[in-house]
């Protein structure tokens, strides 16, 4: 059963300003599509009116069908989990008390956490390699690992969705081969997986379909391999690209020019 | 002619007063020489103490008043007299008057009654250069009251009233303190003084607050420490166990004998609870000037009641019109003694 | 950090057993401990002690109704206090950010300037305080921004700063023989004047407020992330916020109307619980009611007993709290970054 988050003809911004105007974007679960643009180009503005944290100013937003804004916030997190950039946390939770958060969508306002859901946060601890770090304060462990607690946090929420604003911003090198994979096995258990990125290679490695935004506009869309050119980029970032072959391993890269 | 060659006088003497060396002078309290005019006809009082203390000797110099008086208190005054208009305090804890408004005034003379500390010896220096005005700084204290009238008596040209005055002051304080000398230090009461609504607040040793309780010389139960206003707790009142309570509040002294925690102590249970007098002014504590005189009297049959037989109506009535200038009637006597109002 | 919180929260309880034992057994009234016992005991099994009754009395009508109110003000303020650090994303913020204290406090000195009785006066200052994070509420949220809690906190500035000068403007205009020290008094803090009839109107508001607070203590975590996120999570961010507010408000209100402004509590102990059970909100609000009950008994039995007369609770919060606040920032194990 697939499920489509989508959205029509939407006209996105803030109170004092339109940011994009006519967009239709669209994910399926099992895929995964990577949303390209430079800065201003309005990707994250997007992002969030997907999710439905921010109203859209034209058209609308469908999740399963149904319009985003009728959803309840606890009913739109069980279906959709963001994943923000990792950030400085103000107070020390535990790695473990992070991921619980991703449970609250199950329960209602005053419960606590069950026992069903104490396991499913351990699954998804497990599953990204992180569950020695259960007891660990978030705010003492590495920018990779807070990027997968949050990461788990969002799995914890059983999502069909998962959406990622700049995963791999502030990462390092390693890491950021590490969350693209993740990405992609995300896909392959079935969620539909959304992300913004600065990174076309990124995009390439780990995404199905990619959407370029710029000034607010669509600028081009579909398959990857299709898509992601370096006419597209040029055109995308109005900045020479280039593209480097190794032709042995029969992959490709794009380096700014 | 008499009024020019005054008006020039007077003008001169303000405008030159720090440098007046040939204008009569008079010492105030802080020893400072306070330039006199011939003629005083206006007097700014710079807060109620100073207010008080003018009207009972020369009401018609009064310019105003600190803060406006009731009706209820007006029916004990000279009826012009105590409706003169408001016109702020300058010194004290707080200052309303403006000192363009005093000007405006044209006061001939202004009067503070209360501290000399250096605060306000400064405060009154400043102020007379400031304005020009002379500015007489009086103490307060209430042991102070003959001096104090002797002095404003020179101040207003009206020395034979102030003499009189200071007068029936000192005979009044030296008869009670005659009186009570010969009681021995343990058969004087311990005295509580309550304020506030719950009756936790209190005067320590020495506190203008209690300055007429502790004349009386007895045991202020709070005294073990000097100071100015505290608030106690109702266990410590308990432990002082105290013979006699004065209270300046309606609500505590009502409320008080049915109070089971308060009927614990000895006053209470023996129904020593006072309520102070308070029309025109305060009996006992504020506003802290001569009005506490006729307090005496009454603490000492409160304090001592076999030592003073006189009866308080008359001493009422004489103190009243003496000092306030108007006699008041039996039902108003029994209407103040009451503590109503 | 171990995952049992047990022996933090037998810490937090034992302050609250050590602080309600001192304060029933210390007092200017000399009462023996074996007294204290006799009376309990006779409370509880029927027979009235062979003692006399002003000491029954001191224990039941003074002490009793002061150790209540001491324990209830004390846990109010450190739950209030632990819930907005939560909700304003700062560990250096107070019960008082939303200027439910300086209403409090304008209510209380306009009681005490129209010379209304001591009911009045309590009204008032409730009344005062709900109004003012009420006003600050209202125009905080036609403000719109991004970040609705920093408008919050900008606009609590503001209004708290408009209403000290308010009371400001009181004190000056006041009788300085009278009212005035009535109003100074008021403001520094104190539990003199406790007596049975003030529990009611202050149990009331402060159970509600804590149960409030305490039910919601597992979604708290959430609130203290970003706004964003936390809806993105399935919580109602706007109206939760409303409550959360609103139940610290109630209680800080009744707080502050029965006791005058005891500040530090509210800064102080929520910093004294997460060293204990850590930051999880779950575990913090508890912990912090505990301990704020206990520190607050302590407090108020100095504040009566070093000498004859009451040392005012504000006062002594700040001696006290300053000196310890200093050394939790400067202790190593930090647990908020």
């Amino acid at each position: 059963m697939v499920m489509k988050l989508e959205g029509h003809a939407l006209s996105i911004g803030y109170t004092d300003r339109l940011v994009g105007h006519d967009l239709d974007v669209g994910v399926e679960t099992g895929e995964v599509l990577a949303l390209l643009g430079p800065n201003g180009s309005g990707k994250t503005t997007l992002l969030k009116t997907l999710l439905g944290l921010l109203a859209p100013k034209g058209g609308d937003v469908q999740l399963d069908g149904q319009t985003l804004k009728y959803y309840s916030s606890r009913d739109r997190a069980r279906l959709m989990a963001y994943v923000p950039q990792s950030h400085q946390a103000t107070f020390a939770f535990t790695v473990e008390t992070v991921v619980l958060m991703g449970r609250i969508a199950h329960g209602n306002l005053f419960s606590r956490p069950t026992a069903a859901d104490r396991a499913v946060a351990g699954q998804s601890l497990e599953r990204f390699g992180i569950a020695h770090l259960r007891d660990r304060p978030y705010t003492m462990i590495s920018g990779g690992e807070r990027q997968l607690t949050l990461l788990a946090r969002a799995l914890a929420q059983e999502p069909q969705f998962v959406v990622l604003d700049e995963p791999t911003a502030s990462l390092d090198f390693g890491n950021q081969g590490k969350v693209m994979r993740e990405i992609r096995s995300l896909a392959a258990s079935g969620h539909g997986v959304l992300f913004t990125t600065h990174d076309p290679n990124h995009a390439m490695r780990a995404a199905d379909r990619a959407y370029l935004l710029r000034d607010g506009a669509k600028i081009a869309e579909g398959a990857v391999g299709a898509v992601l050119n370096r006419e597209q980029l040029m055109a995308l970032y109005d900045a020479p690209v280039e593209k480097i072959t190794d032709a042995t391993a029969g992959v490709s890269a794009f380096l700014p020019g | 002619m008499l009024n020019r060659r005054t008006l020039v006088a007077g003008l001169s003497a303000a405008t030159l007063a720090p440098r007046a060396t040939r204008a009569a002078t008079v010492n105030d309290a802080a020893g400072r020489a306070v330039p006199i005019l011939q003629r005083v006809a206006r007097v700014f009082p710079a807060g109620p103490p100073a207010a008080i203390l003018l009207y009972t000797l020369a009401p018609d110099l009064l310019i105003g008043w600190p803060r406006p008086n009731r009706a209820e208190e007006c029916e004990y005054m000279l009826p012009d007299v105590c409706t003169r208009p408001e016109v702020g305090r300058i010194t004290g804890r707080g200052n309303t008057a403006s000192l363009e408004v005093v000007l405006a005034l044209k006061p001939d003379l202004i009067l503070d009654v209360g501290a000399t500390a250096p605060t306000f010896i400064s405060l009154a220096s400043r102020v007379q250069e400031q304005t020009g005005i002379p500015y007489a700084l009086l103490d307060g204290r209430f042991d102070a009251i003959v001096p104090t009238y002797r002095t404003l008596g020179a101040l207003t040209h009206r020395s034979e009233g102030a003499e009189s005055l200071a007068q029936y002051a000192e005979d009044t304080m030296t008869t009670i303190k005659g009186r009570i000398a010969g009681t021995p230090a343990e058969q004087r009461p311990k005295v509580y003084y309550a304020r506030g609504p719950r009756g936790l607040e209190t005067g320590l040793a020495g506190s203008i607050n209690v300055e007429t309780i502790e004349f009386m010389g007895v045991r202020n139960v709070a005294s073990e420490r000097p100071g100015g206003l505290a608030v106690v707790s109702i266990e410590q009142v308990l432990l002082w166990n105290p013979d006699v309570i004065i209270t300046i509040d309606r609500d505590f002294a009502a409320g008080v004998f049915h109070d089971p925690l308060w009927n614990a102590v000895k006053a209470v249970r023996d129904g020593r609870v006072h309520l102070s007098p308070k029309v025109p002014f305060g009996w006992v504590d504020f506003p802290p000037s001569v009005n506490r005189l006729i307090g005496l009297w009454w603490l000492a049959k409160i304090i001592y009641p076999e030592l003073f037989p006189e009866d308080l109506r008359e001493l009422t009535r004489d103190f009243y019109t003496r000092f306030y200038h108007r006699t008041p009637t039996d039902a108003q006597i029994e209407h103040v003694l009451a503590g109503r109002g | 950090m171990s995952r049992s919180a047990a022996p933090g929260f037998a810490v937090a309880l034992a302050a609250l057993i050590i602080g309600v034992l001192i304060a029933f057994t210390v007092g200017r009234y000399p009462i023996a401990l074996s007294d204290l016992f006799s009376v309990f005991l006779g409370k509880l099994s029927g027979r009235p002690p062979d003692l006399p009754p002003i000491v029954e009395n001191v224990i039941w009508q003074v002490r009793g109704p002061r150790v209540v109110a001491a324990a209830l003000v004390g846990a109010a303020l450190a739950v209030a206090g632990t819930a907005f650090q939560g909700l304003f994303r700062n560990p250096l913020v107070s019960p008082d950010i939303l200027g439910a204290s300086s209403g409090a406090a304008l209510g209380a000195v306009l009681g005490i300037f129209f010379s209304l009785g001591v009911f009045a006066i309590q009204s008032l200052a409730f009344a005062g305080g709900l109004l003012a994070v009420a006003a600050v509420y209202l125009i905080g949220s036609a403000v719109r921004s991004r970040d609705p809690v920093l408008v919050l906190v900008l606009t609590g500035v503001v209004i708290g700063a408009l209403l000290g000068a308010g009371v400001g403007l009181v004190k000056y205009l006041a009788d300085p023989y009278n009212q005035l020290p009535a109003m100074t008094f008021w403001l520094l803090g104190s539990l003199a004047a406790t007596t049975l009839s003030d529990l009611l109107p202050l149990f009331g508001p402060v159970a509600a407020g804590t149960l409030v607070l305490i039910a919601l203590r597992w979604r708290m975590n959430v609130m203290s992330l970003p706004d964003e996120e936390a809806r993105a999570l399935g919580v109602p961010t706007g109206p939760l916020r409303v409550v959360i507010v609103a139940a610290a408000t109630l209680v800080t209100s009744a707080s502050v109307a029965t006791a005058g402004i005891i500040g530090w509590v509210g800064l102080v102990v929520p910093h004294m619980a997460r060293s204990l059970v850590g930051p999880d909100f779950a575990r913090l609000i508890p912990a912090a009611a505990l301990l704020g009950g206990g520190f607050l008994l302590v407090i108020d039995t100095v504040a009566r007993n070093s000498a004859a007369i009451e040392i005012p609770l504000g006062i002594l919060t700040a001696v006290v709290g300053t000196p310890f606040f200093i050394w939790l920032l400067t202790s190593v194990s930090r647990t908020w970054s």
